[in-house]
């Protein structure tokens, strides 16, 4: 079984800052990690893969640098690696995103039994990359897939959605987004890495060879615009008590008698 | 309101995708009927409700005493079950048809699956999980705001030469109408030509066993995460709960080793909960899971690290360390009884 997973590097969450006068992300010194569920969905793949046979190839749409998730990939086992850069596919939304990657899976040979996607990336967090590459290329689709099981020519996943839990089968080829729980995450041998970085196997495919046009992909390719972003409503301002166990309980039991939580009475019996 | 210009002009109503599977839990569809109608009073026109399924009169009537103005009924074996491919043809043929200008479902599993798939088949734009919208008056575009970078920031996303203007929007954000037994609606069935989906096909669905967890409605939450440290620590939150007459609530890291059950997951992939109290014990704070408790009217956080993000959320914030604080508090607790 030939599979396909798409990942994204993004940017790791802590190491986030925001310029608030400017109302920009400081770009400077972030932390880069492959979004967690796809690092699920690449353990997957392997694992149906070393039961199954065939390939897994790592797909990225991405700045140059997108390159370092797909050596990691590598070093975990991948075969194959596709680097999908271009400036001209900088500013994708959703709609442009999936159309470059439909456009360069469609150009795998062979084409794959099975395209496997996160459920939702950290960053823009939106859930439309997979099931908008599976309408492209016409791919039936199962989202938040926690199981995955073979049977003849057709999986039968198993999933959570809306507090019911379903048992699916569906033909291949497919296109699964997959969520927590279906695959423990290893860590990366020690030295894989190093010869991961050293090999020489990933393929970067642009605009031109994926023939798609300037139109089509990017900023230009994309029909969400961006009007203003602005800091959220002001948190609450709590405050915040330190001191021995004692002094927190003390504090903790008044709370919960000024919300009424507690009953003053009850004391004043004791 | 003046409507807009040029090639939009054809595009008339605010539809609202009507998901009544879990009517009784998430109220979603209702909370959107109610901002749908105040959308559609901005740009002058109805809300509607779309509502796709087997026997699902019910649910019409039902959405019409919330304040829906239409109700467009596709009844059918086929669609018995929720089923992305199946619905997707059948929403993108009537878009193409009744041509809507804002097109909104709520941010369920089955939401956040359907409509990416059929926003990419009407080539239009959609944002993820808003947690606002509104319409612009200069220019009529459904402003859609949606947190953005790990929700450090807001973001006003428009679609500006496409319709419709489709957008997820997260449960509980929008308040809806009372039910009024009394409210008048059209309840259309338009000509129906489903096309069964033959690649996927569902085997088995079962809901989820609940024991009468009910987060939603509890007064007072009190929720632990990892720094809890074990099994047994975070089982004193059920004592807690209880004689504070609560529900326990878990972030993902307490799940996965099963200190609780996978049904009391709050935040983004969980539930949103809504209680005069929250407690949320040896948990950071991530993003992902304080969207769930937002709508508390009431935060306490109890970390050891006082640089923990929780705290800037919290009504009152204890820096110490839960394992100890926990069991004198359920001594104190005890002793009041
Ligand atoms: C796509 C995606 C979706 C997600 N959806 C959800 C979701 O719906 N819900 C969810 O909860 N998470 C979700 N997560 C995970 C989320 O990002 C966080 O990892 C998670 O919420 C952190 O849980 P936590 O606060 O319990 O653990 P941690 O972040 O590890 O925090 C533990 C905290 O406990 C404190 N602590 C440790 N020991 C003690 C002690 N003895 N006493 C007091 N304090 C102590 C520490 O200082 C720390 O702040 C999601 C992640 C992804 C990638
Ligand atoms: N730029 C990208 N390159 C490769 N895969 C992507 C990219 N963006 C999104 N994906 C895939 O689509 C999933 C959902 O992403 P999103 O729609 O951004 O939440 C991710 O988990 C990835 O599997």
């Amino acid at each position: 079984m030939n599979i396909v997973v798409c990942m994204k590097q993004v940017p790791d969450a802590p190491s986030i800052r925001i310029d608030r006068q400017r109302m920009t992300v400081i770009r400077e010194g972030v932390d880069s990690i492959i979004n967690p569920l796809d690092y699920v969905a690449l353990e997957a793949a392997l694992d149906l893969s070393k039961r199954e046979g065939g390939n897994v190839t790592v797909i990225t749409m991405g700045p140059p640098q997108s390159e370092e998730a797909l050596r990691e990939a590598l070093a975990v086992g991948a075969d194959r690696s596709v680097l999908l850069t271009d400036p001209a596919f900088a500013g994708s939304d959703t709609l442009a995103t999936s159309h470059v990657l439909a456009r360069a899976i469609s150009r795998l040979d062979p084409f794959p039994d099975l395209v496997l996607c996160g459920t939702q990336t950290i960053d823009s967090d939106t859930g439309h990359v997979g099931p908008q590459i599976a309408e492209e290329l016409d791919l039936p689709q199962v989202g938040g897939v926690n199981e995955i099981h073979l049977e003849d020519n057709s999986l039968v996943v198993k999933r959570l959605s809306d507090g019911f839990l379903d048992t699916i089968k569906v033909d291949l080829p497919a296109l699964l987004t997959v969520t927590h729980g279906l695959c423990p995450v290893r860590d990366i041998p020690l030295g894989a890495l190093e010869i991961a970085f050293s090999r020489e196997d990933v393929v970067t495919w642009g605009a031109d060879d994926l023939k798609l046009n300037k139109e089509e992909v990017g900023f230009e390719g994309s029909v969400s615009r961006v009007w203003k972003l602005r800091p959220p409503p002001p948190k609450r301002k709590g405050e915040l008590v330190t001191g021995s166990p004692q002094t927190l309980l003390d504090s903790l039991i008044r709370k919960l008698e000024a919300l009424s939580v507690l009953d003053e009475e009850d004391v004043r019996r004791e | 309101m003046k409507k807009m210009s040029g090639e939009n002009r054809d595009f008339d109503g605010v539809w609202v995708l009507g998901d009544y599977r879990n009517y009784f839990q998430n109220r979603v569809t209702l909370q959107l009927i109610s901002k749908g109608k105040a959308l559609a009073q901005k740009l002058n026109t109805k809300v509607s409700v779309i509502v796709l399924g087997e026997q699902v009169h019910q649910y019409a009537m039902e959405y019409v005493a919330h304040g829906a103005d239409v109700i467009i009924v596709a009844e059918h074996p086929e669609l018995r079950e929720y089923q992305v491919e199946t619905y997707t043809a059948l929403l993108a043929r009537w878009v193409e048809d009744f041509k809507p200008e804002v097109f909104l479902a709520g941010a369920t599993s089955f939401g956040r699956e359907l409509f990416p798939r059929l926003a990419k088949r009407l080539q239009t734009g959609l944002s993820a999980d808003c947690v606002a919208l509104d319409v612009d008056s200069e220019t009529g575009l459904l402003v859609q705001t949606t947190p953005a970078f790990g929700g450090e920031l807001l973001a006003d996303v428009v679609t500006p030469n496409r319709q419709p203007q489709m957008a997820t929007v997260h449960p509980g954000v929008f308040h809806e109408r009372p039910h009024d037994p009394e409210a008048v609606g059209r309840i259309i069935y338009p000509e129906l030509d489903v096309l069964p989906e033959e690649r996927v096909r569902l085997l088995r669905s079962r809901r989820q066993q609940t024991r009468s967890i009910n987060l939603e409605d509890a007064q007072v939450v009190v929720v632990g995460g990892r720094g809890l440290g074990s099994k047994e620590q975070f089982g004193l939150l059920f004592e807690l709960a209880e004689l504070l007459e609560g529900e326990v609530g878990a972030t993902r890291p307490a799940i996965l080793p099963e200190w609780a059950e996978e049904d009391r997951l709050l935040g983004q992939t969980g539930k949103s909960v809504k209680p005069k109290l929250l407690i949320s014990i040896g948990t950071s704070g991530a993003l992902q899971y304080t969207t769930g408790i937002q709508g508390a009217e009431t935060i306490i956080a109890i970390n050891r690290d006082p640089n923990a993000p929780i705290f800037k959320m919290a009504d009152l914030g204890l820096v110490g360390d839960a394992t100890i604080l926990l069991p004198m508090l359920l001594e104190a607790l005890r002793k009041r009884l």
